[in-house]
């Protein structure tokens, strides 16, 4: 099936019904659609605000069967038959009506735009606190950023409410026991509203796969100054100099890269290739150039490669230095491993130094076993695609977009 | 900031889920309550082909008592532990680290079985939970499987799971009342991921003790066995025979180089220690820092 094709499956709305505001409302939404889109875009509730579209700026934040919920984080099919309730939908709401006044009174915002998520947010805070706790409502806040007013007002606001309300009688609500086990808007049972055929899916993984363009990298810096480095070793039971004769062969060790893919040897100390890099679910594959050098006398090399992903979005430059000598049992080999990179663009934002080296350490080991094999003349023990530690050549990768809930 | 496309399904029950997975071709991901995977799909870190919602399997959203242990639906949420819909087994415990997860709207559609699946170094339960012995129940179509939640978790993002299979629940055998529980994580900002996490389970009547460092970009460090922690013996005294210099020779052996981070991580399991001395449970767990700085 060809890409177009699967692109067109993909996208094709799916029917969603939910309550909105009180109103059912029935629309045609692309499976990708999350409902701060699908209340913004298809029924012009434009109260729902978005900000950062991964859960930690608090603005895309409404009601889901009455609890909070981020619409950025929830896709419309998945919550077919729920309740949506939009800070639209709180005009005639007692307690918002109260908030409203607070804000009023306590300057409670400026620009408006976190606000709305503010209020469903605050709103929770009024229903469930039992006293007017500053630290617990502080707590309670802490998921919906403002970047303007501050939050001394509206801490003051939800604090006043809150105090009112338990002054007029009205208690704290409970737990709310009576509300069923898993995620608030996701009803049981409930069918896919979009089946899809079955071949979609990989389809369009093979779009999405196809070979990024080799990256521009005219010359390899010489003086290049890792952002990041680390160490790693590992011995095999085999003498250094047929280690280090190995090294030399830069098919073989290739071979022991699972990920890793040979496309062009322009000179002796030149290759090109991919290598495809998995972290959990993120996949990435890289395409560049390395270049490699080795001193005999020592039993060392050095191997500088620089690379980027499909779309050229994140680019990487890294070396790994290697030293081959003797191990401590007579005959095997210790290979110490010296790995710098630098990671730029989009996938930087997520790096996290220890992460690669978690799974730098990993690779190694699937690497040393490799190579062990190799070097006994039998074939290298079948491993997942995608490992491999060329992945210390490029070395990048760490994605670690969740990191981010808490770093905005 | 929006998803690549991705076709979606959103099966009735699990042997529609099952068979869903074994012929789905492409790559398909499960999404639960879509608190992690969900900002991947929005930043295109993750794209795959078919998303397959399960949270509408009835058999993911119960919990039960199995004997004395707790067996929690893979789609049971936070808040649901927050709030005590679901049995007490560990005397608060739980409900007390599903209080601290991120903040109440994440709660509320993030659940336990995503969170262990997604195996983020820096998240609450694979750390507490292997602290308390927890195994997950893995369902294939060839049948069901246990593992120890140390063994389930493999590393950063990494997870024992084989193509086809899915964490059907969790299981959590009750802490005994004999047992000291401490919790610490340390956050810079209230809600977010965990620089590092301290959690020890203390039986000092019968002299054992379990410890896990969590946090640390790897799988959580897990001291099955925590006498080398108290000088080679665990009794009612063990807050004061707390050695930090143990500590810090295990996270040195772990491979983590940073004297700085070993020096956090050990703190705040200084700090889990401590709070298992005291004779109530202590406070929820929260950010280290400063409350009144966040105005």
């Amino acid at each position: 099936m060809s890409a177009l094709s699967a692109e067109t499956i993909l996208d094709e709305p799916m029917p969603v019904g939910l309550t909105v505001n009180g109103r059912a409302v029935r629309v045609r939404v692309e499976p990708r659609t999350h409902l701060g889109d699908l209340v913004r875009d298809h029924l012009d509730l434009t109260g729902t605000h978005l900000g950062c579209e991964h859960g930690v700026c608090g603005a895309c934040t409404v009601l889901l069967d009455g609890e909070p919920a981020r619409a950025c984080l929830t896709f419309a099919g998945s919550c077919e038959g729920a309740s949506v309730t939009t800070i639209e939908g709180l005009d005639a709401d007692e307690i918002a009506g109260e908030l409203r006044t607070a804000f009023n009174r306590e300057h409670a915002l400026q620009c408006g735009y976190c606000t709305p998520g503010m209020l469903v947010a605050a709103r929770d805070l009024v229903l469930r606190l039992p006293e007017p706790d500053e630290r617990r409502i502080r707590a309670g806040l802490s998921g919906n950023l403002c970047r303007c007013t501050g939050y001394v007002g509206i801490v003051r606001a939800v604090r006043g409410v809150i105090a009112d309300r338990r002054a007029r009688g009205i208690p704290a609500r409970g737990a709310g026991a009576e509300r069923g086990l898993g995620p608030v808007g996701a009803r049981l049972g409930a069918a896919a509203a979009a089946r899809t055929p079955l071949a979609t899916a990989g389809a369009a993984s093979a779009a999405a796969g196809a070979a990024p363009a080799l990256a521009q990298v005219d010359e390899l810096a010489t003086d290049f100054r890792p952002a990041q480095s680390f160490a790693q070793d590992f011995t095999v039971s085999h003498p250094p100099e047929a280690v280090f004769a190995l090294f030399g062969d830069v098919a073989a060790v290739a071979a022991c890269l699972p990920g890793a893919v040979l496309t062009a040897r322009p000179a002796p100390d030149r290759v090109e290739g991919g290598l495809e890099v998995r972290i959990g679910p993120i996949k990435a594959l890289f395409r560049g150039r390395a270049r490699i050098e080795r001193d005999e006398a020592a039993r060392s090399g050095r191997i500088l490669g620089a690379g980027s992903d499909a779309g050229g979005r994140s680019a990487t430059e890294g070396e790994i230095r290697y030293r081959v000598g003797p191990g401590e049992a007579p005959g095997s080999a210790r290979v110490e491993l010296a790995v710098g990179y630098t990671l730029k663009g989009p996938l930087a934002q997520f790096g996290r130094p220890g992460l690669v080296r978690d799974l730098a350490g990993r690779l190694t080991a699937e690497f040393a076993r490799n190579l062990e094999a190799r070097l006994s003349g039998r074939a290298a023990p079948a491993t997942a695609p995608g490992l491999n530690p060329l992945r210390l050549l490029l070395d990048l990768v760490r994605a670690r977009w969740a990191a981010w809930r808490g770093r905005p | 900031m929006k998803p690549a496309p991705f076709a979606f399904e959103r099966p009735r029950d699990l042997a529609a889920l099952l068979g869903r997975l074994a012929e789905a071709e492409g790559p398909a991901k499960l999404i639960a309550g879509g608190q992690s995977l969900g900002p991947m799909l929005n930043l295109r870190l993750v794209e795959p082909g078919l998303v397959i919602d399960i949270t509408g399997i009835p058999e993911l959203r119960a919990a039960r008592l199995d004997g004395g242990t707790l067996v929690l639906g893979a789609c049971v949420t936070h808040a649901d532990i927050e709030d005590g819909r679901v049995p007490d087994v560990t005397g608060g415990a739980m409900a007390r680290v599903a209080s601290a997860i991120a903040y109440r709207p994440v709660r509320n559609r993030g659940t336990v079985g995503g969170s262990l699946v997604h195996a983020d170094p820096a998240a609450d339960w694979v750390t507490a939970l292997t602290a308390l012995s927890a195994e997950v129940e893995i369902a294939g179509r060839s049948g069901r499987r246990r593992l120890a939640l140390e063994d389930f978790v493999t590393g950063a993002l990494d997870v024992a799971l084989e193509p086809g299979e899915v964490l059907a629940a969790v299981r959590v055998p009750a802490l005994p009342p004999s047992a000291a529980w401490g919790y610490v994580k340390h956050c810079a900002k209230l809600g977010e991921f965990a620089h590092a996490i301290g959690a020890v389970r203390i039986d000092a009547a019968a002299g054992t003790g379990r410890a896990v460092i969590g946090a640390i970009e790897r799988a959580p460090l897990l001291i099955a066995d925590a006498r080398p922690l108290f000088g080679g013996r665990i009794g009612a005294d063990f807050a004061g025979a707390f050695d930090p210099a143990a500590a810090e020779a295990a996270l040195r052996a772990a491979g983590m180089a940073d004297a700085v981070d070993r020096h956090v991580h050990v703190t705040v399991l200084a700090r889990a220690v401590a709070q298992a001395a005291r004779p109530s449970a202590g406070p929820a767990p929260t950010a280290t820092g400063r409350l009144s700085e966040a105005a």
